[in-house]
């Protein structure tokens, strides 16, 4: 009895929540129209790849057939892709890249912003400098540190063999050991600046008033940092180090150009490795299925992306 | 009076019975073909400049001038490591075609050896193709396999069949069917600098006759002078790797399948036999065991040795005759110091065959392109204009521009180019060329299965970088490269 009653009011709530949702929406119908264009275009470029990817992630592709030949082996190329070694090198390789190039690109970009956020002269041009290897296009850039880091005849080799430092060019990304730590230079080079600019944004928002009186207060200067202004960046840190992190996650020009995920596949990350399983052996299939577990992963990032700006949206209807 | 000594070469000949069918042929030039089996330099000398040839007439009877049409056309064109001069000669057939052919509107694109295939698979993915492509030699059979291609043979533009190297037309065949026309192959030689050699205490005038005196001269070299001996190049997804390491391959009598023999049925994989390995343990030798290639071999390609080889610093190299005129192109960037250092690396620039193996045996990989037709269910709009199609692939491969395309970096693929005014010119001017037209009986095919880009773009360089980074052994990167080629060939999983 207790039990239907319950039952019947969760019922009666549902239903009022759903005329509420439906109310809301009628009330709110031009909202929608305006939208309206922008979700057909996102269905035809974003809804269809992904129906596509998922259905063909249940098929083998074999590289002698035409992909309407397609045979529907269900869920084996995720049984595949879970059995397979290579996948667990792969990932590994993915996670140190991208823990690594957002962990160093935050870190970095959090301390030139804080160091241009102080003012002194030249501060302008040294701001334009420092967002140069954002703006520089990655392909170009990874040419030029394909050259820089060259096992012969690089830059950094010439230079240290010049000053007696070396004995021979060291070897940067001809070696299984040294090779993603070198691309991940370049990735926190590139990308530093994008969290600088992230970073001296949310330094704007640090009242001024608060600083001082912690001075006053004879609080020193990594205890302002710490209790005052640190607090303040939580959101645009959270939010800039998501994004990073699927940036970096979904990394493939720098890898690809520099060394097309190898030698022996020790720079080979989930993205340049689902490129060369499509195009460079034509299993469609199986690249689809590890692009759908791709796909899990980059949303469930951006569920906490979209939730550090909904909370950041919330504390402002709060205040 | 030009076919009186072909006459007489095709009545001493042994391939009369290809004569006879060129001549019944209805060619429009119905020029008796080339005897190949007395290739040799001084025959190639023999017969260049002996014959004329009309390409817009011969071509007027395939497709007429006056023809109206529309044509989209993809082609691997010239890329970093080609000379300017090869550059001209593209720009010079298509102008030359726009003016032959006034109303067909053509709209090409060219792209490089590396990003061809991807994009040309992509393409037929959606169903974007164009409607003729010139793809790379290894290319064909896989879109023929998948029925992309057309049916396509060299009577169907005027041309034989026998106007053009057996081995090339097996490049564009899958199951008895012809699906392309060669437009140009090609066969490397053996690169050195006889002023590293003479400091090194080496025979200058002389090349390394075997794959191990490679290994043991580019250990001379490099504990003589510090410099690199021998350009190894072990990049992945690159042809230049299969096109380097294969020769070794089947110089020790290895090889991936059994393509290197006389009747290959691919039945068999021999990545792993004691005659490949022994050709993956030379290389290992010398990158591993001897430091004597340069360190970058895992990410370079040919155009970054051709820089250390004009610089001085490096000593042997697998390349086309071509690479003389890259040295010259790239000598006039060189200032100072470098100019000088430039000057004498060309001024000691020799060319030989590639070296055999410990048995004697030399092969080198039979390279080029093909150009074909799609079906047009695969082209961007669904049509194929086929008269606009053939009239630029008779253009294309006729004896006229398939040897001016093929000027500098390779070698006609309809034979009848041989004998024309230019290559008479060729041989006068570009330096080396009888070196590396020798090569060309040397020549082996890659094997003629839809799943070879696969294997020699992917597998065998990963076998080379599994080897030579101390990943595997030279053993287990052998078995590991034979178990995926096997994976490969039944359709398996990776």
């Amino acid at each position: 009895m207790t039990t239907a009653t319950g039952l019947a009011d969760a019922r009666l709530r549902k239903k009022a929540k759903r005329e509420g949702i439906l109310q809301q929406a009628w009330t709110r119908r031009a909202d929608y129209l305006y939208v309206l264009p922008a979700i057909l275009v996102m269905l035809v470029v974003i809804a269809y790849p992904i129906y596509y990817t998922v259905d063909l992630s249940f098929f083998n592709t074999p590289p002698g057939l035409q992909l309407r030949d397609k045979v529907f082996v269900g869920l084996n190329n995720y049984v595949v892709i879970l059995g397979s070694d290579v996948v667990w090198r792969v990932t590994v390789n993915t996670v140190i890249w991208t823990f690594f190039s957002t962990v160093f690109s935050f870190a970095l970009g959090l301390g030139s912003a804080l160091a241009l956020h102080r003012d002194f002269a030249g501060r302008g041009v040294m701001r334009a400098i420092l967002i140069i290897p954002w703006v520089v296009s990655a392909v170009a850039a990874s040419y030029i540190w394909k050259w820089i880091y060259h096992s012969d005849f690089g830059v950094i080799g010439a230079v240290l063999v010049g000053l007696g430092l070396a004995a021979h060019p060291p070897n940067f990304i001809d070696s299984v050991s040294t090779v993603l730590p070198s691309l991940i230079v370049v990735n926190v080079w590139r990308e530093f600046p994008f969290a600088m600019i992230m970073l001296m944004a949310g330094l704007q928002t640090v009242p001024e008033q608060l600083l001082r009186a912690a001075k006053v207060d004879g609080a020193s200067a990594w205890q302002r940092f710490w209790h005052v202004t640190f607090p303040h960046l939580r959101g645009v840190s959270t939010v800039t180090i998501l994004l990073l992190a699927v940036s970096n996650f979904n990394s493939f020009i720098i890898p690809w150009i520099m060394t097309g995920g190898g030698p022996s596949n020790a720079s080979h990350i989930w993205i340049t490795h689902i490129y060369e399983l499509a195009f460079g052996r034509q299993r469609w299939g199986i690249a689809s299925a590890y692009s759908v577990l791709l796909f899990l992963i980059l949303m469930s990032l951006g569920y906490f992306y979209v939730r550090a700006l909904s909370s950041g949206d919330r504390k402002e209807r709060g205040a | 009076m030009t076919r009186i000594p072909l006459a007489g070469t095709v009545l001493r000949g042994a391939v009369s019975t290809a004569l006879i069918a060129s001549l019944m042929s209805v060619s429009a030039r119905a020029a008796p073909p080339v005897d190949v089996s007395k290739w040799s330099s001084e025959y190639v000398r023999s017969i260049a400049g002996t014959k004329d040839f009309d390409t817009a007439a011969d071509c007027a009877k395939v497709t007429p001038l006056d023809y109206k049409g529309r044509l989209t056309f993809w082609y691997q064109g010239v890329f970093e490591g080609d000379p300017d001069l090869l550059r001209q000669y593209y720009k010079d057939f298509f102008a030359t075609f726009r003016k032959t052919y006034p109303n067909i509107q053509l709209e090409e694109q060219a792209l490089t050896y590396n990003d061809l295939l991807d994009k040309f698979r992509t393409a037929l993915l959606g169903n974007a193709g164009p409607m003729v492509v010139r793809l790379q030699i290894l290319g064909g059979v896989e879109f023929a396999s998948k029925g992309y291609l057309q049916e396509l043979k060299p009577e169907d533009v005027g041309y034989s069949t026998e106007d053009f190297w057996p081995g090339a037309m097996k490049s564009d065949t899958w199951k008895s069917k012809t699906y392309g026309i060669p437009t140009n192959n090609e066969t490397m030689a053996f690169i050195w600098n006889a002023d590293v050699f003479k400091r090194a205490g080496l025979d200058p005038e002389k090349a390394p006759a075997t794959w191990d005196d490679v290994v043991k001269y580019s250990k001379q070299i490099h504990d003589k002078l510090g410099i690199s001996g021998y350009g190894l190049v072990a990049r992945k997804n690159a042809g230049n790797t299969p096109y380097r390491f294969l020769p070794q391959l089947w110089g020790y009598g290895g090889g991936v399948f059994d393509e290197a023999t006389q009747h290959p049925t691919y039945g068999q994989i021999e990545l792993n036999s004691a005659a490949s390995k022994q050709a993956l343990q030379a290389s290992y030798d010398m990158y591993v065991r001897d430091k004597s290639v340069p360190v970058s071999a895992l990410t370079n390609q040919q155009a970054d040795n051709q820089p250390l080889f004009l610089a001085g610093q490096l000593g042997m190299m697998i390349s086309h005759p071509s690479d003389y005129d890259v040295m010259q192109d790239l000598k006039k960037k060189a200032t100072g110091s470098d100019l000088l250092k430039a000057q004498t690396a060309i001024d000691n620039m020799r060319y030989g065959l590639i070296p055999t193996g410990p048995d004697g045996k030399r092969a080198v990989v039979f390279g080029g392109s093909n150009i074909h037709i799609l079906k047009p269910e695969y082209v961007d709009g669904g049509k194929v204009d086929q008269a606009a199609a053939k009239a630029l692939i008779c253009f294309w491969t006729g004896p006229e521009w398939s040897l001016k395309m093929a000027y500098a970096g390779s070698n006609p693929g309809n034979l009848n180019g041989f004998k024309t005014k230019w290559m008479k010119e060729r041989l006068e001017t570009t330096k080396f060329l009888d070196v590396s037209t020798s090569m060309l009986p040397y020549g082996v095919p890659f094997p003629a299965i839809p799943e070879t880009p696969e294997i020699m773009n992917i597998v065998v360089p990963d076998m080379l970088q599994n080897a030579l980074t101390g990943t595997m052994t030279v053993n287990q990167a052998a078995e590991d490269a034979a178990k995926k080629v096997k994976s490969i060939m039944t359709g398996g999983s990776l």
